[in-house]
């Protein structure tokens, strides 16, 4: 009872729970009392002190609560009759009013630095320059390695280009031949050509044989009409492509001129011009169509099957090219789309074997290119 | 306030659908939630305020307490009176609030020592020597200062006691705490509080 309140009892106490006893110390003892006025006092100003400020600010909440209206309207200056502003203007241009002189009371002050304001931060500076370095140091070192250099080198892949051959649009190259001759020991001169046709009556000669024919016809070549022949200015009929010399049907046979056969001029068959056979002009052989009609098959072998192919269970189609000659043999085979594993061969093989009607120019037969499809297929 | 406006006509446009009769068991005051909102929002602003030191923040939670208590007046059944559940809903937000990542902002900057609310403009000048204010203001700054550095817990249980004036068992059911524990924080609080005070002598 004597005993002064202990800090226990005293925050007790302010708390509102202390017991009858304590409350009978505090009212009793003065310098607990004075203890506890003094700290009840501090409270209630803290109390105080939040209450106005709260309430200070919720006053100033509700002080003109229509502020903001008011804000969205005009303010009264600036609503004044257009008059009056009129003459205010027309005033001012008469009698300009004098203004004051301008007084510049502020100075320029010198800034230390306007990038940022933290200067330069030496850590971080040091920081990014040492990383860059390392950076540059380990692109350095990586790339000036040999084992590196091989490496990038052997790792650029070179790119076949494709073949692109078959695509390519083929040149429209006339193909065809002729020659003749009358079995003389010189060779075929120098000279022009007769007109193309496509129909021959008279072969051309340089040394005419009939000097007084009973129905004179004009000499001609087979060709087209439109095909552009080598022109030679000479005032003879002659080959074209040959030597001047003395005037010569060339030791060929068959009525023309040159070293060939047939009635044509030059060194081939038929009664072109050039190296070729048949008509036309250029070498080479007919192609089917245009008044040449397409060998016909009349006697066929089946191809063998290679081992391999067999093995390999292999199927497809070999494309071959060949030529059907005058007598019905495919001669000069070419593969045009191989199969491999052999098959090409075995399908050259069997297609020498095939006979053929030949393809005929004006009723004559005539060497003509065909390509030939040769299927294998396993049953 | 225009908040407010339109609670009560909502509430209004309501009241007839509502009009059974055990809705006549609540107080007058939830009926009318304008007048509960006159009454009590002083107090609810005051304790937030001087909780967050922010006249915006408690301005918002002032206004969302109020929303929750408009949305939940049905589940209020008159248990306890209004003025302290509202104080509940004030006490839930608050502390949701300073869970909050925006609070431990505001928090760390508290502790850097910049508080933006300064409590010795507001205490009352009724004191006659200049030195007494100037003492009386001492005191109050340091009790600020000893409540800005609680723990929320502490700081809550200590507004409620000494400016809220709510007894132990008010507080309990405010914080949803039990009274032990109520009493063991408000013991430290006060404890803080006087150790500054007599520091500061």
């Amino acid at each position: 009872m004597n005993q002064h309140l202990s800090s226990e009892q005293l925050s007790n106490y302010l708390m509102g729970e202390a017991t009858l006893e304590e409350t009978a110390h505090a009212r009793a003892c003065p310098s607990c009392g004075r203890e506890l006025a003094r700290l009840e006092s501090s409270l209630a100003l803290f109390r105080g002190a939040v209450r106005r400020w709260s309430g200070a600010v919720v006053r100033m909440r509700l002080a003109n609560p229509d502020d903001h209206l008011a804000r969205l309207l005009p303010p009264q200056s600036l609503e004044r009759p257009w008059y009056s502003s009129l003459v205010e203007n027309i005033q001012e241009l008469i009698s300009p009013p004098k203004l004051p002189p301008l007084e510049v009371t502020s100075r320029p002050i010198a800034v230390k630095e306007i990038w940022g304001q933290y200067g330069r931060q030496k850590r971080s500076w040091a920081l990014s320059t040492a990383f860059q370095v390392v950076v540059v140091a380990l692109l350095f070192t990586v790339f000036s390695s040999k084992a590196v250099q091989q490496a990038v080198k052997e790792t650029v892949s070179l790119v076949a280009p494709v073949d692109v051959s078959d695509f390519k649009p083929k040149l429209q190259k006339m193909q065809g031949g002729g020659g003749g001759g009358d079995r003389s020991p010189l060779p075929a001169p120098k000279g022009k050509l007769p007109k193309p046709a496509l129909r021959q009556f008279t072969p051309p000669v340089v040394v005419p044989q009939n000097m007084q024919p009973k129905l004179a016809m004009d000499p001609s070549i087979i060709a087209p009409p439109d095909v552009a022949l080598p022109q030679v200015n000479l005032p003879n009929y002659g080959d074209p492509l040959a030597k001047l010399g003395p005037p010569s049907n060339g030791p060929g046979s068959g009525a023309g001129i040159g070293s060939g056969s047939g009635g044509g001029v030059g060194a081939g068959k038929g009664g072109g011009v050039g190296a070729g056979e048949g008509g036309g002009f250029g070498g080479g052989v007919f192609h089917v169509g245009g008044g040449v009609t397409a060998p016909i098959l009349v006697y066929k072998v089946e191809p063998e099957y290679s081992e391999e192919a067999r093995k390999a269970k292999f199927q497809g189609t070999v494309v071959l090219y060949v030529e059907v000659d005058t007598t019905g043999k495919a001669i000069n085979p070419r593969v045009v789309r191989s199969l491999g594993l052999g098959l090409d061969e075995k399908a050259i093989e069997a297609v020498r074997k095939w006979k053929f009607k030949p393809g005929l120019k004006d009723g004559k037969p005539v060497t003509v290119a065909a390509t030939i499809e040769v299927n294998f297929r396993l049953l | 306030m225009r908040m407010h406006t339109r609670m009560q006509t909502a509430l209004v446009s309501k009241a007839p659908a509502q009009d059974t009769p055990e809705d006549d068991s609540w107080s007058t005051e939830l009926q009318d939630f304008d007048l509960l909102v006159k009454r009590h929002r002083p107090r609810i602003f005051r304790f937030l305020l001087a909780s967050l030191r922010d006249r915006e923040l408690a301005e918002n939670l002032t206004q969302d307490c109020f929303v929750r208590a408009y949305r939940a007046r049905a589940q209020f059944r008159g248990a306890a009176q209004a003025g302290t559940w509202l104080m509940q809903i004030a006490a839930n937000l608050l502390r949701d609030h300073q869970g909050s990542s925006r609070a431990q902002f505001w928090r760390r900057v508290l502790r850097t020592g910049v508080d933006p609310a300064d409590l010795r403009d507001w205490v009352p000048d009724r004191h006659g020597s200049p030195e007494q204010l100037a003492s009386a203001k001492e005191q109050v700054q340091a009790i600020w200062k000893t409540v800005a550095g609680l723990s929320e817990r502490q700081r809550t249980v200590f507004l409620l006691r000494f400016v809220e004036d709510l007894n132990l068992l008010e507080i309990a059911a405010v914080t949803g705490m039990k009274e032990g524990t109520v009493k063991t924080h408000l013991f430290r609080a006060l404890e803080a509080v006087r150790a500054r005070l007599e520091e500061g002598k």
